[in-house]
Parts: structure tokens; sequence; C-alpha cells
């Protein structure tokens, strides 16, 4: 008995997330996601995706821009956690620092956590010779 | 965050693809367009959410990272639909997808094996965001991509109706070409510069596609000049020669002697006696044959000489100027000209390198025509 209702309440909350999801489907094609559907269709058409349904497409666009959001809200905690702790320090600079910026390193810190390494040259010399000692420059 | 200044970034974003769109012309790769739309989506994403600059480089990698996203997925769902023996994608795949791309990060009801797809956690969390997000068109309208051309495919047999040549022919193969575009190699008006300036482009394309075919009727050319020897040399229908020139210039018929006029040709100097005559020869030649690639340059003198196997030797012994083959372009030329026989030979045999033995015998006859050429000095008094 114990189990049949169970099986029966688990049965329903399966009809509930399905109508969940139908209805979820259904209200994205209301909403325009960021990413546009060509790129999308285009990029999975590479990766051998194959399917007429647009709302599927819809699909893939808004969980890639939940991705995308989710990255760089990490990044610019990032970012607001570095300009708070510079804050800290010199008070005249808070007029200055006040631009969020996306970096390379809040952007890698970010992106470390969802399994991407990200690493980004620190520098790029501008000649070959660039930080040698004087006397082989001079050769 | 207001509009205007939403729109006032998304200006200057724009104006920072075009800038960088000119600056990467000349690198554009297969997938440069889709890329930059990607970039242009990215930005906007991160400026709805509160950034108000980026770093071209951050903007980049982070463009770069959401686009293998996309193609992970894809990949993803792809494999778990070939999995159930499917080849058309589900929504449940699409689901399997994210859950296994959001396993590193992790969601809720992860841990749980036997849970229902479309109650998963990522499904779940994808409807809040839609709910809590606001909603940011993408900023340009895109087109479809990549644009599909159609392509003209030549006709087969049947659709020609044509029978194939042979039986191990199947008659759904494309035709053969027409045997003219694969016939003798025109000779051209020297004189005719203007034609000459339109179709340079053209020679030169033409020149480099095909290169065995100037080759081949280069060898031709120097037979009909240098021997009677027995050697194939296609004369083509007069008929089907005049059809194939109204279409084609080049593949006009061959001049004829004395109906058109010839280039001077240029005498090196210590065969000259009076070097002014040098000189304005030099001229000459040199603004006809300034642009004109070197390779192309025993042609221009060649195709003076009309192919007249009989008459040939009478032409050369009764007055007519003598031939002077040019390798190298213009400013070369006076160098050149100093040492031709060497040169010029060592020209000559460099463009039979690769050939087998059977040419040998007409390597020896361009020597004897280049050294017969050199040795007619007197014939050159009219110049």
């Amino acid at each position: 008995m114990n189990g049949q209702t169970s099986h029966q309440q688990s049965k329903d909350g399966r009809h509930d997330d399905d109508a969940a999801l139908t209805e979820f489907l259904a209200s994205l094609m209301d909403y325009t996601p960021t990413i546009p559907d060509e790129l999308v269709e285009h990029y999975l058409a590479k990766s051998g995706f194959q399917c007429p349904d647009i709302r599927l497409t819809r699909l893939v666009a808004v969980a890639t821009q939940k991705f995308i959001a989710d990255v760089a809200t990490d990044a610019l905690q990032q970012c607001k956690a570095r300009q708070s702790a510079v804050v800290k320090d010199k008070r005249d600079k808070q007029q200055k620092d006040k631009r969020l910026i996306l970096t390379m390193e809040d952007l890698s810190r970010a992106l470390r956590e969802y399994g991407v390494n990200v690493k980004h040259q620190e520098y790029f010399a501008d000649s070959p010779s660039a930080g040698l000692d004087s006397v082989s420059r001079d050769e | 965050m207001s509009d205007g200044d939403g729109r006032d970034s998304l200006k200057f974003l724009g104006e920072r693809e075009n800038q960088q769109w000119k600056r990467k012309k000349k690198k554009l790769g297969a997938d440069e367009f889709a890329q930059a739309i990607a970039r242009i989506a990215v930005a906007q994403v991160c400026e709805g959410l509160g950034f108000q600059s980026f770093h071209q480089s951050a903007l980049d990698s982070l463009a770069d990272v959401g686009v293998r996203y996309i193609r992970e997925i894809g990949k993803t769902a792809c494999s778990y639909a070939n999995l159930a023996n499917r080849s058309q994608c589900n929504v449940f795949d699409v689901i399997q997808g994210l859950e296994d791309l959001g396993s590193i990060q992790g969601f809720s009801g992860a841990s749980d094996v036997s849970h229902s797809l479309s109650g998963s956690g990522v499904v779940k969390d994808l409807i809040r965001y839609v709910g809590q997000a606001e909603e940011i068109p993408f900023a340009y309208l895109t087109p479809v991509f990549p644009v599909v051309k159609q392509r003209t495919l030549d006709p087969s047999f049947a659709q020609a109706g044509e029978s194939p040549p042979d039986e191990h022919i199947p008659s759904w193969l494309p035709k053969f070409p027409e045997p003219e575009t694969y016939a003798t190699l025109s000779l051209r008006n020297e004189k005719d510069l203007e034609t000459e300036v339109v179709n340079k482009t053209q020679l030169v394309e033409e020149q480099h596609r095909k290169v065995e075919r100037p080759l081949l009727n280069f060898q031709q050319k120097l037979i009909c000049n240098g021997s009677e020897a027995g050697v194939v040399v296609e004369q083509g229908d007069a008929a089907k020669a005049q059809r194939a020139a109204e279409s084609n210039p080049f593949l006009a018929p061959p001049l004829q002697y004395g109906e058109k006029e010839v280039a001077l040709p240029v005498l090196p100097p210590k065969l000259l006696d009076d070097p002014a005559d040098y000189h304005n020869s030099c001229v000459v030649t040199d603004t006809n044959l300034l642009t004109l690639e070197p390779s192309l340059r025993p042609r221009e003198t060649e195709r003076s000489a009309p192919c007249e196997p009989e008459d040939r030797r009478n032409i050369l012994l009764n007055g007519r100027p003598s031939l002077q083959f040019k390798f190298g372009n213009g400013k070369k030329s006076l160098r050149m000209v100093t040492s031709p026989r060497n040169e010029s030979i060592e020209k000559v045999s460099l463009w039979f390198g690769d050939d087998h033995d059977g040419k040998d015998k007409t390597n020896r006859k361009a020597e004897k025509i280049l050294w017969e050429n050199t040795e007619y000095p007197p014939e050159v008094s009219h110049l």
C-alpha cells in the first residue's frame, strides 16, 4: 500500500516535471535569448546535432547564456573583491577604480571553477632581444 | 545601468569590432563571422550583468569558451541520441548533455542516480534563470549562415545527349571537355597592346594553372621552327579553331607570316654595330615586355615566329630578323642580353628539366636554334 502510494506520488511528480518542462519549452518561444538562433544552429550543425525543432535550439541558447552569465558573475565578484581590497588601502584611488573591467585574470580565476583552464601571457616582448643582457644585445 | 549607457558601449564595441575586422581582414578564416557574432553576444550578456568595459583578450577568451560550450552540448546530445539508436536529437538528449557539462559545477539532484530527466536539476536551474534574467535581445540582425551557393555542375553524358566514347565510361559521368580547350595554344598579335593588357592577367592565370600545356606547345613551336622532324603537330580543324577563337581569344588560330606585324627583336650589344640603335630597340621592347612575367618572355618572341615548317629555313635565310629569346624582366634585359647564350640555354634546359628522354632531341634543337639566331647579325641592318 505504502509503496503503491509512493509510486503514485512519484508518477504524479513525474507528470508535474513533464508538464513543467513542456511549459518551459513553450515559454522559450516568447523569450529571446541574447545569443542569436542562427549562431547556435551553426555551431550545433557543426557538431552533428540534428533537430528541426527550434525550441531545442532556444534551450541550448538559453543554457549557454546562463553559463556565460554565471562565469561573468563570478568574474564580476572577483573584480569587485579586488577593488574593495584596493580601496581599503588607499582612499584616493576610490574614484579611479569605479569602472568594472573584465580582465583576463578575473576571467581565468572564474573559469577555473568551471573546469576551464585559461592561461594568459603575462607580458609580450616587443623584440627578440628584449630582456637580454646588454652584451648579447650589442652582438 | 541605463539604456543610453548600454547603447554607447555597444556602439563602441561595434566600432572596435569594425577595426578588428579591418585589421584582421587578411587573416580571415572560415569561422570569423560566427566568432564575431559570438563576441558581440557575450559582450551583451556581460554588460547586462554590470561590466562596463572589457579587455579584448578576455572578451575573445570568453566568447571562445561560449562557442565551445555550444559545440560540447551538441556533441554530447548527438552522442546520446546515437546511443539510443536515433539520428535526430531529443530534448532529453540535450538535458543529458547539460547534466554532463554541469556535473563539474554541480546541480541539485546530481547524485540521485535514478532521477527523471524532466525533473532534473539543470532544467530547474534554467527555468529559474529564465524567470529572473532580463531579456536582452541580440543587437544586430543576423543572416542565416553559412550561405549555401548553388553549384552549376558540368553536364553528364546523358544530360548532354552524347554517348560516351568508350564502353567503360558510364553515361552518368560528366562530359569530357571540348578538344579545342586542350589543343594548341594560340599565337597572338604582339602589336595589339590593348588586348594584351586586358588579357595579361588571364594569360598569367592560365600560365600558372596549366603548366604543362605551354610547355607542350613551346616544344611544338620549337619543332616547327627548328626542324622538319616528324613530331605530332596538331593542326586542328580550321573551322573549329575559328569557332573557338570567337569564344576564347587564347584559342585564336596562329599568326600567318606576312599578314601581321611582329615586334622588333633585341640583339645583344656586341652583335650590333650601332649602340644607339640598340638602345632604341631596347626601349621599345622594354615598354612592350615590361610588366610581363619572366616565363612569358620566350613566348612573346616565340609568338612572332609563325609555325610554318617548310618555309622556316627559307625565311631565316631570306633576311628575316633574327630572334632573341629574352628571359627575365625588362630591368634585367640589358644584363641578360650580354650573355645570352649560356643563360638562355640554361633556361631552356630548365624548362625541360623534368621531361623524359624523348624530348632530349628537342632540347638539342632548342639549343641549335638559339645558336643559329644569334649568328645572323647582318640581317638586322634594317633595325
